[in-house]
């Protein structure tokens, strides 16, 4: 079947397309009246999509130097002063109370005491940059690793706050980053999904699909979810119906096809639609190659942890290892989340409200060698020197304790994320909070210009890499955002 | 706004000419093109500030502080911005600062009346299109004998301008499939389509089209587009996505308007202010978006909140009726369309009373039977389950004490609130709570949700002790209290562990206590269970005197500027409602003014979005942007035709979908022809009638259908395909075994916001988080392999065998044109009949059915 050239689009593909073909063909024909205005030189770029390979490879906006992301993102928001953000000032201060916050109300209600972390900081790596035993095997790997100290988010409530980390927006229904970043460029492999979202072994983390929705893109850019438990749903019948009777359907469907396209020569969804179900077959056999486990060495399963005793940390560990699995197999974006929806305050996430040390003795190992391994192989099988990686959490936490508690209260005005890998300046730190770790005062840093440089990173500008729906070219990063040139090697 | 822009534009032209004045052309021109147009000129408009014009520097940009102050230099934007040290802020970003000199010239300009000349360009201000109201056009002359219905004039004229020819008329059989896939969402019968195709009657296909528009059918079709506009869902969305148990009476409510054929300009009135003329449910639509229920102290995010709330209500409200999109000017001007941020806030102020949350339909004759049944006002109502409200003299206190003595069902009593108000504000909520005990081992019970703003069960506390419990607020500080109010479970699914005996003291700052409010006196409560079952109640709203509305500079919720009043963008008309106009008037209003005679958008896009689910694209592509960014008109004066037409028909739609589907165009094969491919690929021109694959609802239903399981009965709550679950942040885990409970119409699955149908949702079903005015129509490896091994999908296939073998008997080749004939219409060719059997002779009837289902030719609207 030769592939449908792009005036054989429908409405739907033709809401995909790109500048230059979309101004060839309907510059001076109906739909391009309104929008050639923008298309200017430095107007929005649509990618251009074959409706029958949607996931085809596209072009970045220039020379990019990741060709793939993998993000950790922890669930719950995950304290930057127990982590990396080291203040000795929190140390000597403890037991004071936050000075200008008497009457702090955060998102639980009022403020107790600034209290310093429950896990040591100390010196780290070549750079010797200090930070905790929380993460230890993390730590070690501090060299690799560019913190932004000083991130910021819009909101304190968990469900907004996740949402606006990987979408944007506070709001539902907008696409995901890892949908922006499919859309914008495909994948390099079409028989598996170009965005998979690994969530925790414990459930699905609390803004749910919106972490890998695609919103208003269509479905193809969606993340699909998986983990090493759970394989693609509906990747074979339920009961098996045997080999040679899933061929016969097969052949027989494809026959049917074929004659009811002859009665509508040249429509191309009818094509892209018979190309799907070749896909399908072909992703049956791609899917389980990549999600079976079993060829990995039993080294490679003890460095990860997977051999654990504690099942959650064997089953977060069997998810890094198959993000490392489908990055290796050209898969354009993997989210591998760790920390669940809320089960009780910190039950199934880092959202350490009342008993913080409590929670995170259980949250820190599961997540701590898995991850530090990921990074550790990624690096050593040379993939880290075009795959972008990212740890990411929703917002930080307060220096203080709430009051009558042992945990700390939601904070949104300073906390850390960091990057490792292709393009990025490591070891290296940006930005800062203020001496307690509270709030952003060096390099102040949006979640915009956190995801202007990661599409940045990807060899997209993200003033224009656009989509329209509903009367506005809608980008991930909305009006906002700019590139944080000073992290980039 | 506006008028002082143009008072000083007047006093700048008038007063700038004595001396030898600073030559703009000659002297700043110059000057601003090199350091300034680059990002504030005509190309790009960086914080949508342009400087090359007089009016837009006069009303400046998002931050809405003109950077020109005429006369007055030392006071302008541009002369603080080009003279400043701070690096983060000086102008221009690049490159060396002006000069000493410069600044001088600029600022003397500006002292002067920074006039532009003559040859400076001025906005133009000639109203696009769709801002003005549609007038019949006359119609195209008649070219070809049988092509004389309107929509075939305007249709055949711009095929004729492009050289095109129009397809010929589809077969019989296509057309009673398309017929009633495009108006009912489900295949014919084959009994159906042998009727039709032999009925030769002049006026079969009238009849046809009449009864496809009298069916039940027709609604559940129709209301689907609707509620994807309507961003209808039944959960919340956001964190939490709780259930919204009565959401469902809105959407029989679209379904029961498009069935009834309820006129549009009723419609709109019955969604914005039904609670104004009797149908309390069709305002679900205002609410019917996604609310963020997790609340805090915390103000900034409160009211944060609340603004989302109301920014998707009027960007639905604008979007669904208008066609407009407001939504950027929430924070600044709209850059393309004459939409201002006051105007923005003005639409705010219309919808300001409006809130989240359920409310009991005191119009239907249940609610009114009810009612009715109630006893007299001797005694104070029995406690409800939903609200109570304890009021008394107003008196200050330190600390509530809510004492329950006994509950209906002998259980720990619970409570899902308890707010104390003073004035209008509930001081609960940064009071510090005590109780006498709490129920262990449940998240959703615990102490802080007695205050913590969220409502409902799960969000709700519970004591210790089974039918006794005291709860103590400790106020921030002594306040002046009139009232308490509480409720077992204000979401209403909940009656039992009601408190039916219980007392409430205050204390002042001495620390002794008062009772101000008891149980006494009230009404022996019935049974909280059957009370909550007999009064319906819906998903549709509270409404609420708001504070006056207020625009917020940027955006920004903490920055309060001047009030608005309630009333629509300037540039298409005006209210005249004062700033404190009664709430449900003002949406009243609102609605009555969409459909008055001279609004030029709203008969417009309802006609384009009828033509749209036809045809597949409107005839403008960009259904919800009638505005300067959106797509032209393919046959401008047929729009306006179709509008006019509606209006001056009682704005039926079902007159609109006779006149369209009686055209020939309509009636036109969907064969592609060569030259049409190479001059028109999508058809917009309509050389043919476009096919297109169907939206997920036609698939499932269409399956069910064809296998004779589809369980017609309509209205009432929805099925879940989820597996159930009660943590208060709900997870949505899609379930496999899917029984015949579910095998009802997918109109009627219970919509989870965010969360698709693990089989359907990939077939771009919408999330319900934004409104979606167009499906995308997307084609993913994902979609067959949910529609060629899903559980559903294979259990209908089993049962579809068994039909064939009930209807056809034993005989494969009978089994298969039976088939052929239920899933498409027609009879296999002797080349599918010949591979259809020996399929089925080989591996089992079941593996014909399951490949039928999943065939282009089931999947696409012919």
């Amino acid at each position: 079947m030769s592939s449908p050239s792009f005036r054989d689009l429908s409405r739907a593909g033709r809401a995909l397309l790109g500048r230059r073909s979309f101004l060839a063909h309907f510059g001076s024909g109906l739909a391009g009246i309104a929008l050639q205005r923008l298309l200017a030189d430095d107007g929005p770029i649509r990618p251009e999509i074959d409706a029958a390979a949607p996931l085809a490879p596209r072009a970045p906006h220039f020379a990019p130097k990741a060709k793939r992301v993998v993000m950790i993102f922890c669930s719950g928001a995950c304290s930057q002063v127990d982590t990396w953000d080291h203040k000795p000032e929190l140390v000597k201060r403890h037991g004071q109370p936050l000075p200008g916050a008497d009457a702090l109300i955060t998102f639980q209600g009022e403020q107790g005491a600034l209290t310093q972390s429950p896990y040591m900081f100390r010196p780290r790596g070549e750079c010797g940059k200090h930070t905790s035993d929380l993460l230890p095997q993390l730590g070690a790997l501090v060299d690799r690793m560019c913190f932004i100290h000083s991130m910021t988010s819009k909101t304190n409530t968990h469900g907004p706050g996740e949402t606006f980390m990987n979408t944007g927006f506070t709001l539902d229904g907008f696409p995901s980053v890892g949908a922006w970043v499919s859309y914008a460029l495909g994948s390099e492999n079409e028989e598996l999904p170009a965005f998979v979202a690994l969530p925790d072994p414990r459930g699905v983390p609390q803004a749910s699909v919106n972490d890998w929705g695609n919103g208003f893109l269509p479905a193809a850019f969606q993340g699909t979810p998986l983990n090493a438990q759970g394989p693609v749903r509906h990747l074979a019948p339920p009961s098996g119906s045997g080999a040679a009777a899933e061929a016969a359907t097969r052949r027989f469907l494809a026959e049917l096809n074929e004659r009811h396209l002859a009665r509508f020569p040249g429509d191309s969804e009818l094509g892209a639609r018979i190309a799907s179900y070749e896909l399908a077959a072909r992703m049956q056999l791609s899917v389980p190659s990549a999600t079976d486990l079993g060829a990995e060495s039993a080294a490679t399963l003890r460095e990860y942890g997977a051999d654990s005793s504690d099942p959650l940390r064997a089953g977060f560990a069997r998810n890094c290892i198959l993000a490392r699995r489908l990055v290796e197999r050209g898969v354009r974006f993997v989210q591998v989340f760790n920390g669940a929806y809320a089960m009780g305050e910190g039950v199934g996430n880092w959202d350490g409200h009342k008993a913080l040390k409590e929670q995170y003795d259980v949250h820190g190992p599961i997540l701590d060698q898995p991850a530090a391994a990921l990074l550790r192989d990624l690096e050593r099988r040379g993939l880290l020197e075009n795959t972008l990686f990212v740890w990411a959490t929703e917002f930080g936490r307060m220096p203080t304790f709430q009051k009558g508690a042992s945990g700390r209260d939601h904070n949104p005005r300073g906390f850390t994320t960091w990057l490792a890998g292709a393009g990025v300046k490591a070891p290296f730190s940006y930005g800062a909070t203020d001496e307690f770790g509270y709030a952003a005062v060096e390099h102040p840093t949006s979640v915009y210009d956190f995801h202007a440089t990661i599409l940045h990173l990807l060899g997209l500008d993200h003033e224009r890499l656009s989509y329209y729906h509903n009367g506005i070219e809608r980008r991930l990063t909305d009006v906002h955002g700019k590139v944080l040139t000073d992290l980039l090697a | 706004m506006a008028s002082i822009a143009l008072l000083l534009s007047v006093v700048g032209l008038t007063v700038g000419a004595p001396l030898r004045d600073v030559d703009y052309e000659a002297e700043v021109r110059p000057l601003l093109a090199a350091r300034c147009f680059g990002c504030h000129g005509p190309e790009r408009q960086k914080s949508s500030l342009r400087l090359d014009r007089r009016a837009a520097a006069l009303r400046g940009g998002d931050s809405r502080t003109p950077a020109l102050v005429p006369g007055d230099g030392a006071a302008s934007l541009v002369i603080e911005l080009v003279s400043s040290a701070d690096p983060l802020s000086a102008m221009p970003p690049t490159g060396p600062s002006l000069t000493a000199d410069e600044v001088a010239l600029l600022r003397r300009w500006i002292d002067e009346g920074a006039g532009y000349g003559d040859a400076a360009p001025e906005n133009d201000t000639q109203l696009p299109w769709a801002l003005t109201p549609p007038v019949r056009p006359e119609l195209p002359a008649i070219t070809r004998p049988g092509w004389e219905h309107p929509i075939d004039r305007f249709v055949l004229a711009g095929l004729a301008a492009a050289g095109l020819e129009p397809a010929p008329e589809a077969d019989r059989a296509t057309l009673m499939r398309r017929m009633s896939l495009v108006l009912c969402g489900l295949p014919p019968t084959p009994e159906e389509t042998r009727g039709f195709v032999a009925d030769t009657a002049p006026d079969a296909f009238q009849r046809l089209l009449d009864r496809l528009l009298g069916s039940p059918r027709y609604g559940e079709r129709w209301a689907q587009h609707w509620l994807d506009l309507a961003r209808f869902a039944e959960t919340d969305g956001f964190e939490t996505n709780t259930p919204r148990p009565n959401a469902w009476r809105y959407r029989d409510y679209v379904i029961q308007a498009f069935n009834a054929d309820l006129p549009f300009d009723r419609f709109v009135l019955d969604q914005l202010a039904g609670d104004t003329v009797g149908v309390d449910v069709a305002t679900g639509f205002l609410v019917g978006g996604p609310h963020d229920t997790v609340l805090s102290p915390d103000v900034a995010l409160t009211r944060q909140q609340r603004q989302d709330e109301l920014a998707d209500m009027i960007n639905v409200t604008t979007s669904a009726f208008l066609g407009l999109t407001v939504a950027c000017a929430r924070c600044h001007d709209h850059k393309f369309d004459p939409i201002t941020q006051t105007d923005y806030y003005a639409l705010q102020a219309i919808l300001a009373g409006v809130r989240h949350g359920e409310r009991t339909l005191p119009s239907t004759a249940e609610g009114a039977a009810v009612r009715r049944a109630e006893p007299d006002a001797a005694a104070r109502p029995a406690v409800s389950a939903l609200l109570n409200e304890e009021a008394f003299a107003p008196r200050v206190a330190s600390r509530v004490r809510f004492t329950v003595l006994r509950t209906n069902s002998g259980t720990e009593p619970c409570l899902d609130e308890l707010e104390v108000f003073a004035g209008d504000v509930n001081v609960a909520r940064a009071a510090t709570v005590s109780t006498s005990g709490d129920y262990v081992g449940n998240p959703q019970h615990e102490r802080q949700h007695l205050n913590d703003g969220a409502f409902g069960n799960a969000r709700s506390w519970i004591s210790d002790t089974p039918g006794r419990g005291w709860v103590i607020l400790d106020l921030h500080e002594p306040t002046r209290i009139e009232r308490v109010v509480w409720a077992r479970d204000r979401e209403g699914v909940f009656a039992d562990r009601l408190a039916i005996e219980y007392t409430v003291e205050v204390a002042d700052e001495s620390g002794a206590w008062a009772t101000v409010a008891t149980s006494e006196g009230r009404a022996p409560l019935h049974d909280a269970a059957a009370e909550l079952a007999s009064l319906p109640r819906a998903y549709a709203g509270r409404f609420e005197e708001p504070a006056p509305t207020r625009r917020l500079y940027r955006g920004d919720p903490m920055a309060e500027r001047e009030v608005v009043a309630p009333d629509v963008p300037r540039v298409l008309g005006a209210l005249a409602l004062p700033p404190d106009a009664p709430e449900a008037e003002r949406r009243a209003a609102l609605a009555r003014w969409l459909c008055a005679p001279d609004n030029p958008l709203t008969a417009r896009v309802i006609a384009n979005r009828v033509w749209q689910h036809h045809f597949g694209t409107g005839l403008v592509d960009t259904p919800s942007d009638f505005g300067a960014m959106g797509g032209a008109p393919s046959h401008p004066k047929l729009l306006d035709w179709l509008a006019v037409e509606l209006v001056e028909h009682s704005w039926s739609l079902a007159h609109l979908q006779r006149i369209i589907v009686s055209s020939r165009t309509w009636r036109q094969s969907s064969a592609p022809s060569a030259a049409g491919l190479a001059r028109d690929a999508a058809a917009r021109l309509l050389w043919r009638f476009p096919p297109r694959r169907m939206e997920a609802e036609v698939l499932r239903d269409s399956i069910l259908a064809v296998a004779g399981t589809l369980d017609e009965a309509a209205g009432g709550p929805g099925f879940s395909t989820f597996a159930p679950n009660d943590n208060y942040v709900r997870v949505y885990t899609p379930q496999d075994e899917l029984g015949a409970d579910t095998w009802r119409r997918m109109v009627y699955m219970t919509k989870v916001r965010m969360e698709r149908d693990g089989t359907f949702g990939v077939f771009d079903t919408p999330d319900a988080g934004q409104a979606c005015p167009e499906r995308a129509r997307s084609t993913t490896a994902l979609q067959a392999l949910n529609l060629f091994n899903s559980s559903f999908v294979l259990d209908q296939a089993r049962r579809f065998a068994a039909r064939l073998e009930r209807d056809a008997g034993s005989e494969p080749a009978a089994q298969v044109t039976r088939g052929f004939d239920l899933a498409f219409g027609r009879a296999p060719d002797v080349g599918e009949l010949e591979a259809a059997v020996l399929l089925v002779e080989s591996h089992g009837l079941a593996a014909l059915c399951r490949a039928l289902f999943n065939a282009n030719e089931l999947a696409f609207l012919p």
